[in-house]
């Protein structure tokens, strides 16, 4: 009889999820065919009134139609045009709750309602809740909501601390600044940019990369150098040709790059002097090692 | 509707022929239809006359489409020869 897993004896414990009407439904109709109920037994909760109220209208139209050519209109026509199921499903559950009850106190030769449940004098005010239970199923709000003055603290970051935009464009001034020397360049945000160099300057690719990690980059710089290389000799026609900023940076950087080759090649004097500190110069930098 | 009932115009099954269960379940309020099983459960049969008894002429027009009352009193007139029109 029971459905839903919870079963009736654990009802008050699952509530909705128990398949009440699946039982109510299972109940009634195994009650109608072992001939323990009868179907006057559920007309006398449902009533017309009831059905009225409750059953669909063409649920409705169906009764209708089959009470005008039915030789014998009854509760068996009545049960069986409408279906258990459907009363089950349209007619309120204490309704059929009474039936079943109704039926099983017949069965168990106890006595049974005297009148309908709808015809009961029905208590409008619900009982009266045992003291433990008067009350409500969320705690209540409090009194006053205190409201703190301090502004809610900032989200904790969830990946690595990635500058904003401003202070990227302070970095990326600083280090043109830097690279420049005593080239005198207007600040990053005061300068009038083409699109084209504005659209480099706020992408968070790769110069912001370089102004966050300046000091860390130069070896990477040493690590492209030879795919670099020829780039010296069309360096002076393509700073004559590319705007005046981006090529003052590429001059920069190679001066850097030649800066850094120059201490290398005071380690190659050692170079010639021991094999051991070759590999160790071509484990640290293998381009350079081949290259001399 | 009362007068054609009354003078035998058409009968009590010529109503239910166009206020069919259907027209009735849907338009009639609740508790017109309570009324209606009620009485056919105690009398034991639902019959034209029995549901004319409780659904009057009055309450047929007061809650029925009128197309539909209007149908049944021109097919009657088509019975009985007034008119060859035949309201569906």
């Amino acid at each position: 009889m029971h459905r839903g897993g919870g079963g009736s004896c654990r009802s008050h414990q699952h509530g909705g999820l128990v398949n009440l009407k699946g039982f109510f439904v299972a109940t009634l109709s195994s009650a109608l065919e072992l001939g323990i109920a009868k179907p006057e037994d559920l007309l006398r909760h449902a009533t017309p009134d009831v059905l009225a109220a409750h059953l669909p209208r063409p649920l409705w139209a169906r009764l209708l139609t089959a009470c005008v050519g039915a030789p014998r209109v009854d509760a068996l026509l009545v049960v069986e045009t409408i279906g258990v199921a459907n009363l089950c499903e349209h007619v309120p559950a204490n309704l059929i709750w009474a039936c079943i009850a109704d039926i099983g106190h017949r069965a168990l030769g106890r006595p049974t309602a005297d009148e309908p449940i709808l015809l009961q004098p029905k208590s409008v005010a619900p009982p009266p809740a045992p003291p433990g239970r008067n009350r409500p199923l969320t705690a209540p709000p409090p009194d006053v909501i205190a409201r703190e003055s301090t502004p809610a603290p900032a989200p904790a970051a969830i990946g690595p601390s990635i500058p904003g935009l401003q202070s990227l464009q302070d970095v990326v001034a600083e280090l043109e600044a830097d690279e420049r020397g005593a080239i005198a360049t207007p600040p990053v945000r005061d300068r009038v940019r083409t699109p084209t160099q504005q659209r480099f300057r706020q992408s968070n690719t790769g110069i912001g990369r370089l102004a966050n990690s300046h000091t860390v980059r130069r070896p990477q710089a040493q690590a492209i150098a030879p795919l670099e290389q020829p780039r010296p000799r069309r360096g002076e026609t393509e700073a004559e040709a590319v705007d005046a900023v981006e090529a003052s940076t590429e001059v920069g950087a190679r001066e850097d790059w030649r800066t850094a080759l120059a201490v290398e090649d005071e380690q190659l004097v050692d170079w010639q002097a021991s094999s051991e500190e070759t590999l160790t110069s071509d484990d640290t930098n293998g381009h350079n090692g081949r290259k001399r | 509707m009362e007068s054609g009932l009354e003078h035998e115009i058409f009968a009590p099954a010529d109503v239910l022929a166009h206020a069919t269960p259907d027209v009735l379940a849907n338009h009639l309020p609740p508790e017109l239809l309570s009324k209606v099983l009620q009485t056919s459960l105690t009398a034991g049969a639902m019959t034209p006359e029995g549901v004319l008894a409780t659904v009057t002429p009055e309450l047929l027009a007061k809650h029925l489409p009128h197309d539909v009352l209007w149908a049944c009193i021109a097919a009657a007139a088509a019975r009985a020869g007034v008119t060859s029109t035949v309201v569906s």
